[in-house]
């Protein structure tokens, strides 16, 4: 009895042990790591192209552009190589397509100098004022593509010229084939070039046959639609699907009239829908882009 | 984890994060892509336990976002968390398993998947879950192929720890 009744004074607890150590350190990490993560989404989520972050990244792509680069070039024989293959393959029936095409072309092109010749000859006679046309009023600032961001919601590619190079936000971007999209994030040697295909981008455009005009929208499997055509208009199969340019001076357009978006491949229509469902097929092959030129005007002309 | 263990796992996932931004996201087969980042990551975790995994995460995260210009952090987010997640894995259940390497790509393929499309669509940005999904199977298949060889790379850089590094039992807390 004495000695329940006697106080007794508790041992001091011993050092934590290390497991339990180690976890809350665990924890202490994952935690610090996810809470810095987060505070860079917000910030570069709040000012997406300008600040400090913006900066500190456009630096840091600098940085990281010559491994881009050299990544690029150690990969280049290896898709050369497989191109070559591919191409080898299909050689034959190709080259009696592009055979065919030619002799088309050669006589659409005598009636097109024509055409020229007349359209120069009346724009004299007119005193007509224009915008920069495509492809005189501008100046290639070729480059090659230096990384191709993956993700099913984003098309975009990465470019090795940047601000540095006189690009600007929205300067349009085309391949040896036809538009491939605009510049929507701006570095000072790469920028970030939106692509046809990609859900946001829209580019006002019109049939060159037909003249009817519409917005290339993405499509279903890497194909384009040309949107806000109504049941009306008149857009064939095998058309030439071509950019719009400026209507009003008011509201310049990004893309400068002339450029080739695409042929039509199917025209549909259905008794609910308000609009023709033009698919157009991009003539650039936007899943395999290996340079680029970026379209920037020889003499900019000032806002309205 | 040494000094020397972060410089060659960092230089690892440095070279991976330049190779996937800059050839692997070209290599779309029926809409998937191979993720070799996400595949050495799972290696350094696997053998270097959940801190290394989260940290290694967070950068390789970061290389990626800056060398595509993308939304900063957002990669960086759910890579983390993968790491960690997969770093775990390998301190518990999966050491000394065989199919360990395997069942952590297949599972945090599909993880990072919906991690990337979750926190897109938080932020309020266009997150079409469908493409996704749908690419989701090709991604896995391929990610599984790179597997072996990339896992077996990370194993001759990292050495496997000993036995008694790893966590011997189970002990509740709190």
């Amino acid at each position: 009895m004495a000695v329940l009744g006697s106080s007794l004074q508790r041992s001091n607890p011993g050092p934590r042990p290390s497991r339990v150590r180690s976890a809350l350190v665990r924890r202490i990490v994952l935690a610090v790591l996810v809470i810095v993560a987060l505070a860079l989404l917000t910030v570069s989520f709040r000012s997406p192209t300008s600040g400090y972050l913006h900066d500190a990244q456009s630096y840091g792509s600098d940085a990281l552009r010559p491994f881009q680069v050299a990544a690029v070039r150690v990969a280049r024989p290896f898709r050369d190589a497989y191109n070559y293959v591919d191409s080898l393959a299909r050689a034959k029936s190709r080259n009696a397509k592009l055979e065919q095409m030619v002799r088309d072309y050669r006589g659409q092109a005598l009636l097109n100098a024509s055409a020229v010749q007349q359209n120069n000859d009346l724009k004299k006679l007119l005193q007509f004022e224009a915008g920069p046309t495509y492809p005189q009023d501008f100046r290639a600032v070729n480059t090659s593509v230096i990384s191709f961001p993956s993700g099913s919601f984003t098309q975009q590619i990465v470019i090795d010229a940047g601000s540095s190079q006189g690009i600007h936000l929205n300067t349009p971007v085309v391949s040896a084939d036809g538009l491939v999209g605009k510049v929507t994030q701006l570095g000072h040697t790469t920028s970030v070039v939106t692509l046809l295909t990609d859900p946001d981008s829209a580019v006002p455009a019109r049939d060159l046959k037909t003249h009817v005009s519409g917005l290339i929208r993405h499509g279903q499997g890497g194909t384009l639609i040309l949107d806000r055509v109504s049941k009306d208009q008149v857009v064939n199969k095998g058309d030439w699907i071509i950019t719009r340019g400026t209507v009003d001076r008011r509201y310049p357009d990004e893309y400068p009239y002339g450029i080739p978006i695409g042929r039509v491949v199917a025209v549909g229509t259905s008794d609910i829908a308000s609009f023709l469902t033009v698919q157009v097929q991009p003539v650039a092959n936007l899943d395999s882009i290996d340079a680029v030129a970026a379209l920037v005007p020889k003499h900019p002309r000032a806002k309205p | 984890m040494t000094i020397a263990d972060g410089f060659k796992a960092a230089a690892l996932l440095f070279v991976a994060a330049i190779a996937q931004v800059s050839i692997f996201s070209q290599l779309r087969v029926y809409g998937g892509v191979p993720q070799v980042v996400l595949v050495t990551l799972v290696g350094v975790a696997l053998l270097r336990g959940a801190v290394a995994g989260a940290i290694a995460g967070f950068f390789a995260g970061l290389v990626v976002d800056t060398a595509t210009l993308g939304q900063l952090g957002l990669t960086s987010l759910v890579l983390t968390v993968s790491g960690y997640w997969i770093g775990r894995y390998g301190e518990t259940t999966g050491r000394d398993r065989g199919h360990a390497p395997f069942l952590s790509v297949a599972v945090v393929t599909f993880l990072y998947a919906f991690g990337i499309l979750l926190v897109t669509f938080m932020l309020g940005e266009r997150a079409p879950a469908g493409p996704e999904m749908r690419s989701l199977l090709p991604t896995i298949v391929m990610n599984l192929v790179l597997t072996a060889p990339v896992y077996a790379l990370v194993r001759i850089l990292l050495r496997p720890r000993e036995r008694a590094d790893y966590a011997t039992e189970v002990q509740l807390l709190g």
